[in-house]
This record gives structure tokens, C-alpha cells and sequence, in this order.
């Protein structure tokens, strides 16, 4: 491999913090250009990554982020939601300009678009979601640094890390490291002290997830309060009034989204039948029992009052509209044709 | 225009970039035709092929359109090949002359036989295609002309190639694949590695590295007072500031100050602060 200090080779932390994201799980597919990366297939036919090369190829990928002078010339793009986290707060840790969600096709490419960017470099997520901005670098000269699993396509794609680009902890933790290193290379960091952002900081958090958790904070914060209330007397207004501004959260924090959720079934199971629900709720049941017996079949979606002569007038409007669309374009094309000049050679259609 | 161009234009605008072939060198793509104007100015000479009516079938009859081929040239080492579409004869032909504009190529001429006077005549046998239209450029002696149907005549007179010997093969009468394949084969003239070439080359540095910090900082072209809380900043300011400075697309940059903090910046005209 090629000569590097050895003060960039990977430590033990390292290495157990990359197995135990489970970044040496590869795919069961495997692409050629990836098979210098695996060191095996398992019987169940996962391939395993050689994680000392996704090391390597971090550090590589590092050094190379760090020859950029102006951090903001490099754009991190993650299409996937298990990478937005991660490139956003990749992005805010070493200066460069994340795209998270979608890409907007003619970002590299026109310089009419409002997100209109000319990085010098790009961080992807996965090569083959990321598709469009890979082929779009591929127009303007951008040199690509790709997370690339067992079995992303490696074209356009000029750098590779190799691992497991699936589970939404080693897809962070590829993010975290490669932040942590470019900051050490850049001397923003000490190599000797353990970074003091955590890793988890760049995992992927499901919106529920992440409400729950906002859920339990206020629950610690509200506890105290509660004990402290409920014992006086003298305080029962008060206590009321607790009550009602931490309703929210405490303990009726699991009730509100149990309700939600028995409503939802609850209702659903009236209203599923009838799609289009009407508001008075008697009247759908006793429509969808007749089963269409005093309204065309035609009227599907349409009025539930209404009666069927709309129809027939619908299309007779239809067949109006056209016919006046027919004539204006005649006069146009007749018109056109008279005013070019004769240098058409005769072309015999007229 | 420079303003919320590409680095490229940009590059240009401020004589950063002194000729086309620093362009080409690092395969920069150009994409405004403005760039090419400031490096040929009148030299640049263009040269309308053919107008072809193309025809879609509408359920009101045809729809009609005008085709233009544009062939743009120096007559000096540097061609383009613009095709335009347009309802109009006159819009085609003016997309088809900047479409030539951006797709301006260098030619690589060379010598049949000794090396002497300036070079003449293409480098060696290429070919380009098109199609079915395959069109072959061969070394010629000096003074043998460009020996070649009209329409890739043309296109090597704008060329700037003297004698040429070619030979076609195909539907040339397509007249879009023939000068597509001309213009390929012309542009292969530089993909071709002689001899000469075979030496190291020294890698410079790109204009958009060597210029990376010029590019970094965007102008501020105009100045709006609307209320008292708008205020203008220069450039030293935004590179000072924490925030990474603000690239490429910005027409007009307005920054609104509150209590000496940046807390909002607009690309557009008029801007209300809520």
C-alpha cells in the first residue's frame, strides 16, 4: 500500500469503533470494482470489507479534502435519510456545503438554478442514489469521494471508502470519522485527546425517535415540580394550573399519541369504506350498504346527491372546447407557412 | 452577466484566464458565449450551412420549425458547430451561432512532409463520426487545397487547415451527421498523441485553484438603501466572517444587518424584511 506516517494508521479504538458500526458488512451482491476491498464472501453470502482499507481510503480521502484551500468548495450530498444527519453535521464540523434530500438536477451543470454550486470536490453517500450528482460532476471536472458498499457502481466515482453504506450507525460513523480527521489534519484538532463531539451526534434519528426523546426530557424536568405541588393544599389552583401547562408532556406524554392513535383506528374503520368522506356520518354507512343501487356507476367519486345528468353535460362541454381549439390552430399554421422567405428549398408542402 | 456566472466566466472577466487555451487545457467547460467573444472578438466568422424545416404532426396539421446548422470560425486554428431549433428562422440561426460560440474547439495542424514555413495541414490520419457519416482527414502537401465536398470544406476553411486530402463514407447527405462527423474528426486532432507529445508534461494548477480565494469572495454590484435596517458590507467582511463565504450564482447581494450581526442575506432584487 502506499507509504504513509504511521501516525495515520488506525488504532485499535478505531477499528473497533468501525466493526462494532458494523461497517464491514458489506451486500450480498458484489461489484468488480469493489473486490480488491472484500476480504470474504460468508456462507450466507454477505461479504465482509477489509476494514483496515476503509481505514486506508478514509485517510486518503481526508488528505485529499484537506488539499482543498476553501473548505466551502466541497459539497457533501446524501439523497438517503440515514445520511442527511450525518452530512449536515459533517458539513457544520469542517466548513463545507451539505445537500441533504433532494438533489436538484442542473446544480453543477446551469448556472440559473438557485442552488447553483461549483465545488472543487463531493462527498457522496451511496453512488447509486446519489446517481445524479455523480453524473453531473462528471460534466464540470468535480473529483468524486464516494461511501461505495459491495455493491455501488463505481463509475465517475474517483475516490471509494469501502463500507457499509446500509445501516444508518456506520454510514455516521464513516461521516464522523472522516470529520474528525480532516479537523486533524487541518491541526483544527489534537491528535491525542478524543474528539469531544460524539459519534452519535451523526447517526440518524427517527422522527419518532426523536420526539420521544424531546417526550422524556420534559418528563425529567417536569417530575420535581409535580411532588412539590401536589402536597399542598392550600396550592390546589395551582397545581391545577400545572397540570394543565405540562399536560403535553409528564405523564399524559404517552396518552395524547395513544389517543391519536385509537381515534385513527377507530376511524378508520368507519371511514376506509367511503374514501371520499362527507362529513355527516349516517348517511355514508346507509350508501355504501345500497352498494351504488340508486346512483349510476358512472358517479363514482363524484356527488353523492347529485343527480346524473351532470355527465352528460360534462361531455358535451369536452366536445365544444375541441373543436374551437382545432380552428385556432388552422389560422396559425396556415399563416406561418405563407410568411417564410423562399430561401426553403422546395420541399413540396404547401 | 459575470456576476452570477460560473467561475469560468468569472475568471475571464477579471483577466485572470488570459487565452482560450488555458481553457482548454484543464477542459474547463464554457458556458457562456460572452467568453468566447472577449478572447476572438471580430475574427470569429460564422457561417450559416443550411436551414432544414423540420415538421411534428399535430392533430391541426404539421407543426413546423427551423433547423439551423452554424459553422463559426478563425480561419486560424479554432472552429465551432452550433445546431439551433427555433419556430423562426432568425431565432434558430442566433442560438445556432452562440450554441457554435460555446462549443468552440482547438485545431491541431501539422505537416505532411518537412517542417517547414507554419503548420498547414492536419497532423495525421483522423477520423470522426457521426451516424452513419464517417469522415476521414488525411495529410495533404502544400498546396493541394482542402479536397473535400462543400460542406466539410467549410468547415476546415474556418478551421484554419490549408490542404487536406478526405474521404467520406455514409449517408452524407444528412448534412447534420456529415459536418457532426467533420467537426469530430477535426476535434480529434488534439486527442492524438505523436511523438512530440510523448515528453513528461509539467502539471500546473488549475485556474480554479490557483484562484480559489479571488473566487471565494462575491461581488457586490449594487447598492440598496431601502430602510435604516439595511446596510451594505464588502467583501473583506463576509471572508472574515465565521460563516463559509458565500460562492458562485449571486447577482445582487444584499446583507441585513441587525445589531452588527449578519443574519440574512438575499440573491434577489427587492427584499422585505417580513
Amino acid at each position: 500500500m502506499s507509504k504513509v506516517p504511521s501516525i495515520l494508521n488506525a488504532t485499535e479504538e478505531d477499528i473497533q469503533l468501525l466493526l462494532s458500526a458494523t461497517c464491514h458488512i458489506g451486500a450480498k451482491n458484489l461489484n468488480v470494482q469493489m473486490l480488491p476491498y472484500v476480504h470474504k464472501r460468508r456462507p450466507d453470502g454477505v461479504h465482509i470489507i477489509n476494514v483496515g482499507k476503509t481505514w486506508e481510503k478514509l485517510t486518503f480521502a481526508a488528505r485529499i479534502i484537506c488539499a482543498i484551500e476553501n473548505p466551502a468548495d466541497v459539497v457533501v450530498i446524501s439523497a438517503r435519510p440515514y445520511g442527511q444527519r450525518a452530512v449536515l453535521k459533517y458539513a457544520s464540523y469542517t466548513g463545507a456545503l451539505p445537500i441533504a434530500g433532494r438533489f436538484t438536477p442542473g446544480t453543477f451543470t446551469n448556472y440559473i438554478t438557485r442552488s447553483f454550486k461549483e465545488p472543487r470536490l463531493i462527498i457522496v453517500t451511496d453512488p447509486k442514489s446519489d446517481q445524479q450528482a455523480i453524473n453531473e460532476a462528471s460534466y464540470v471536472n468535480i473529483p468524486v469521494i464516494a461511501l461505495a458498499d459491495t455493491d455501488s457502481p463505481l463509475k465517475f466515482v474517483d475516490v471509494s471508502i469501502p463500507t457499509n453504506n446500509k445501516a444508518k450507525h456506520s454510514i455516521g460513523l464513516i461521516y464522523w470519522m472522516l470529520a474528525r480527521e480532516v479537523l486533524r489534519l487541518r491541526a483544527t484538532i489534537p491528535r491525542e485527546i478524543p474528539w469531544s463531539v460524539m459519534v452519535d451526534m451523526f447517526f440518524y434519528r427517527d422522527p419518532e425517535e426523536a420526539e420521544k426523546d424531546a417526550e422524556t426530557a420534559v418528563t425529567t424536568t417536569a417530575a420535581p415540580e409535580k411532588g412539590f405541588s401536589s402536597f399542598e393544599p392550600g396550592n390546589w389552583d395551582e397545581g391545577a394550573t400545572d397540570w394543565g401547562a405540562e399536560g403535553p408532556g409528564a405523564v399524559s406524554g404517552i396518552n395524547p399519541a395513544l389517543a391519536a392513535t385509537a381515534k385513527d383506528v377507530g376511524g378508520s374503520s368507519w371511514d376506509t369504506p367511503m374514501e371520499p368522506a362527507p362529513p355527516a356520518p349516517p348517511a355514508p354507512v346507509e350508501e355504501t350498504g345500497g352498494g351504488g343501487s340508486w346512483e349510476t356507476p358512472a358517479d363514482d367519486a363524484g356527488g353523492w346527491g347529485d343527480t346524473t345528468t351532470t355527465t352528460t353535460t360534462a361531455f358535451n362541454d369536452g366536445l365544444e372546447t375541441t373543436t374551437t381549439f382545432e380552428t385556432t390552430i388552422r389560422t396559425t399554421t396556415g399563416g406561418s407557412w405563407a410568411d417564410e422567405p423562399a430561401e426553403n428549398p422546395s420541399s413540396g408542402w404547401d | 452577466m459575470a456576476d452570477s456566472a460560473p467561475a469560468d466566466s468569472r475568471g475571464v472577466k477579471e483577466n485572470k484566464i488570459r487565452t482560450i487555451e488555458e481553457i482548454y487545457l484543464f477542459s474547463l467547460p464554457i458556458k457562456e458565449y460572452q467568453i468566447v467573444d472577449r478572447f476572438f472578438g471580430t475574427a470569429l466568422k460564422d457561417e450559416v450551412m443550411k436551414i432544414m424545416p423540420v415538421q411534428k404532426q399535430t392533430r391541426a396539421g404539421q407543426r413546423t420549425r427551423f433547423k439551423a446548422f452554424v459553422v463559426i470560425g478563425d480561419s486560424n486554428g479554432h472552429v465551432g458547430l452550433g445546431v439551433k431549433c427555433s419556430k423562426e428562422v432568425a431565432t434558430a440561426i442566433r442560438g445556432a451561432i452562440i450554441l457554435a460560440k460555446l462549443s468552440v474547439i482547438p485545431v491541431r495542424r501539422g505537416y505532411w512532409g518537412s517542417s517547414l514555413g507554419e503548420p498547414h495541414t492536419v497532423p495525421g490520419k483522423v477520423t470522426g463520426r457521426c451516424g452513419s457519416v464517417i469522415c476521414r482527414l488525411v495529410p495533404a502537401p502544400r498546396g493541394t487545397g482542402i479536397v473535400a465536398a462543400p460542406t466539410p470544406k467549410k468547415l476546415l476553411q474556418l478551421a484554419g487547415i490549408t490542404d487536406c486530402y478526405t474521404t467520406s463514407r455514409g449517408s452524407t447527405r444528412t448534412l447534420g451527421n456529415f459536418v457532426k462527423a467533420t467537426f469530430a474528426a477535426i476535434g480529434n486532432t488534439y486527442g492524438f498523441l505523436t511523438p512530440d507529445l510523448w515528453k513528461n508534461t509539467e502539471f500546473k494548477q488549475s485556474p480554479y485553484q490557483e484562484f480559489s480565494d479571488i473566487l471565494a469572495v462575491c461581488k457586490i454590484d449594487m447598492v440598496y438603501v431601502l430602510s435604516s435596517k439595511y446596510l451594505i458590507i464588502n467583501s473583506n467582511f463576509l471572508r472574515s466572517n465565521r460563516r463559509p463565504p458565500i460562492r458562485g450564482g449571486v447577482k445582487h447581494l444584499i446583507l441585513i444587518i441587525h445589531e452588527g450581526r449578519w443574519f440574512k442575506r438575499s440573491n434577489n432584487h427587492c427584499v422585505s424584511l417580513k
